[in-house]
């Protein structure tokens, strides 16, 4: 992991932060819509924080083949570089 | 900001200086027809002659795409050559991802110019829902027995496997299919006699029941709609976030603003979902007089609007209808209460009944009357199948009495009987089986003769599968009949026991499933499936605890709470929980308890409970 793939993870880890109402600890792996204790609407609530953070924009199709943080991650750098 | 992605070399309207301007609510010298038409074309061809239509919002909230029914005719009319082109035969279905722009309306009004039947597909909205996604895509395809399938460039991949899964050679983006030849093609649209389009909002996921709808109960229902329900005029400017792929958003939002010349403004489904407040936002900068939402949607709007909700102006907006799930008092009373400043009238909530089986609409409460609530008393309606008023002491005792909104009057030339299960007509408050009658049923499910003879009696009427009673003339809906629980000779409603189970933290609403199943002595013994994402053994079992005591509580019965993973539930295509489906996927052990061990209250297993049924 890069420095930059670094920053990235602990700002999603700080957006994720209002939405882990039962602080499970945050990892590459951790899989965001299962291992969270997260409904699907703060999902989409969270994807928009993401979004407005990075001034990305995060297509359904990408979203339906991301499951873990790492694959934020990857989304992120991809949508940012 | 100028459109430019449109294919087909059809661009937005314009202003001089470059901006895009939406179409405007009125068409200055063309007469406001309301669905007096005999085909979807007949609409469309008549719309062409003004200059209301469509507006696209981004995610945003800016406007991305204006689409004047004239400009769709045209747009629709080239496409549908090149349809036919690429070698469709008439008659074939064509599925189309219905993402909210300008590309899926040329491709469904093209199939009315050709002759072509479109299927209206989801597309995927879930963080990791891929595989779930092709699943259900393949089942459509397969049920539509469909020719080709139309998608988004995004959604290429996805819908290439599914069709792969089903069979279907042809599959074209936009793109490819907007850069095909239009040849040489004499195009026959559909004739008033003909079908329509195919809308996938029943059934399972696995087993979609593709409902075929014909010209006939298109213009039917959109003209009821215009003139009886909304009673549309020439000010009214619509605006809708529902999905295309729904028989709400497809012929409430899509096809009968087209028949009645009037301009709506989109914002697609997955951005309301990220922000529900710019839904609030573009009807107040807009001016907008007409919209729709589940209950949940005001749900979700009024608990997101914050501070906004101050600088919004909401005194237009004359119709905001319910439909599509059981509508909740205690949901538009939030809503109102929240948007109390911002001028909203309460009045403007019109609840509504119907279903993709009578193409859209049913029922319609009074325009003109504030939605009027039932609140009877729970014991009786659970023991003698009779909604009785509450009496005042009751009324305080929330686990005494159900609320139940009033969904109003059938509309012309349609017929709704209320019966028992021997088809004896029933009196008010008497809750029996809800039939329909009347030009807007379905044809049938296609290719479905099976299912389709399950709820198509041989008096005429459509069996709708909900129950229901009259009052003073008016329809009030209570649940679905099919997953109605009898426990020791009394009925129980599984909605009852979901809602009361969904108030437990932190269980959302769609967390729950309720079903019978037959125990050993061949009494129904009930299940709750809890969907959650807890995993600490202590926590889990004092989630099951307080549920145990919540539906003892409410339904007064014992019930196994079987804890289960996030997304174990299944869901039909058209968002509503899928009980038979939950059911048999318990008894076959695909949803599966949590927790290792043993729940605390089961009488018995799945298996145990499988072997006696």
């Amino acid at each position: 992991m890069t420095a930059s793939d670094d920053e990235i993870f602990s700002a999603l880890c700080e957006l994720l932060t209002p939405f882990n109402s039962n602080n499970v600890e945050l990892k590459l792996e951790t899989e965001i819509s299962t291992d969270l204790n997260i409904d699907s609407v703060s999902v989409m609530d969270f994807v928009m924080e993401v979004e407005d953070h990075f001034d990305i924009d995060i297509p359904l199709n990408v979203l339906s083949d991301t499951h873990t943080m790492k694959d934020l991650v990857s989304v992120v750098v991809e949508r940012t570089s | 900001m100028r459109s430019e992605i449109m294919p087909g070399g059809v661009s937005g309207l314009g202003s001089s200086d470059g901006t895009l301007q939406y179409t405007p609510r009125t068409n200055p010298g063309l007469r406001q027809v309301l669905g007096e038409f005999s085909t979807l074309t007949d609409g469309l061809d008549y719309a062409a002659r003004g200059i209301t239509g469509f507006n696209f919002y981004s995610p945003r909230g800016v406007l991305a795409h204006v689409l004047p029914y004239w400009e769709l005719r045209e747009f629709a009319l080239s496409t549908g050559r090149r349809l036919i082109n690429s070698g469709l035969k008439r008659g074939s279905r064509v599925a189309v991802v219905a993402e909210t722009g300008p590309e899926f309306m040329a491709v469904f009004f093209g199939c009315q110019y050709a002759g072509l039947v479109p299927c209206p597909m989801p597309y995927t909205m879930h963080i990791g829902g891929r595989e779930a996604y092709v699943e259900r895509i393949a089942g459509m395809l397969r049920s539509a027995h469909a020719s080709a399938a139309v998608t988004c460039g995004d959604l290429e991949d996805h819908v290439n496997a599914a069709a792969a899964a089903a069979g279907v050679d042809l599959v074209l983006t936009h793109e490819q299919l907007q850069a095909l030849p239009e040849g040489d093609v004499e195009l026959e649209p559909f004739r008033a006699d003909e079908q329509a389009y195919i809308q996938y909002s029943s059934g399972s996921t696995s087993h979609p029941k593709g409902v075929l709808i014909t010209q006939r109960a298109i213009t039917a229902n959109t003209r009821s709609i215009l003139q009886h329900g909304l009673k549309i005029r020439p000010i009214d400017r619509a605006f809708s976030w529902l999905p295309l792929y729904h028989d709400m958003g497809l012929v409430g939002f899509c096809l009968s603003p087209m028949m009645g010349q009037v301009t709506v403004d989109y914002l697609s489904t997955p951005s309301f979902a990220r922000r529900p407040a710019l839904w609030l936002k573009l009807m107040s900068d807009n001016r907008c007089t007409v919209a729709y939402s589940p209950s949940f949607g005001y749900d979700l709007a009024a608990r997101r609007v914050n501070a906004a909700a101050d600088d919004l102006d909401l005194s237009q907006w004359r119709i905001a209808g319910i439909g599509g799930d059981m509508v909740r008092p205690d949901v538009l009373n939030l809503f109102s209460r929240n948007l109390a400043e911002t001028g909203f009238d309460s009045r403007a909530f019109l609840p509504s009944y119907g279903m993709a089986e009578s193409t859209l609409a049913i029922t319609f409460a009074d325009l003109e009357e504030p939605f009027r609530v039932d609140v009877v008393d729970r014991a009786q309606y659970k023991l003698s199948r009779r909604a009785v008023p509450a009496n005042d002491v009751k009324k305080l005792d929330p686990e005494k009495v159900r609320s139940f909104v009033v969904c109003g009057r059938p509309l012309p030339g349609h017929d709704v009987q209320i019966c028992d299960g021997a088809g004896n007509l029933l009196g008010d408050r008497e809750i029996g089986h809800v039939r329909v009658k009347g030009p807007s049923l379905m044809a049938g499910y296609f290719e479905n003769p099976a299912a389709t003879d399950d709820v198509m009696l041989d008096c005429g009427f459509m069996d709708t599968g909900d129950m229901g009673y009259w009052l003073d003339g008016q329809i009030v809906i209570t649940g679905r009949a099919k997953d109605l629980i009898l426990h020791n000779g009394r009925n129980i409603w599984p909605q009852d026991i979901e809602w009361a189970v969904e108030q437990v933290a932190p269980l959302r609403s769609g967390d729950a499933a309720a079903f019978a199943v037959e125990s050993a002595d061949g009494q129904d013994a009930v299940v709750v499936l809890v969907q959650c994402r807890l995993k600490d053994e202590l926590e889990l079992e004092s989630l099951r605890r307080q549920v145990s005591s919540v539906v003892h509580r409410t339904s007064g019965i014992e019930c196994e709470v079987v804890l289960v993973p996030p997304k174990s539930l299944p869901f039909t295509s058209s968002g509503k929980l899928s009980r038979a489906g939950a059911k048999s996927r318990f008894l076959s052990g695909d949803i599966a308890e949590i927790a290792a061990r043993k729940p605390a209250v089961a009488p018995v297993g799945p298996l145990e409970l499988a072997a006696a049924s």
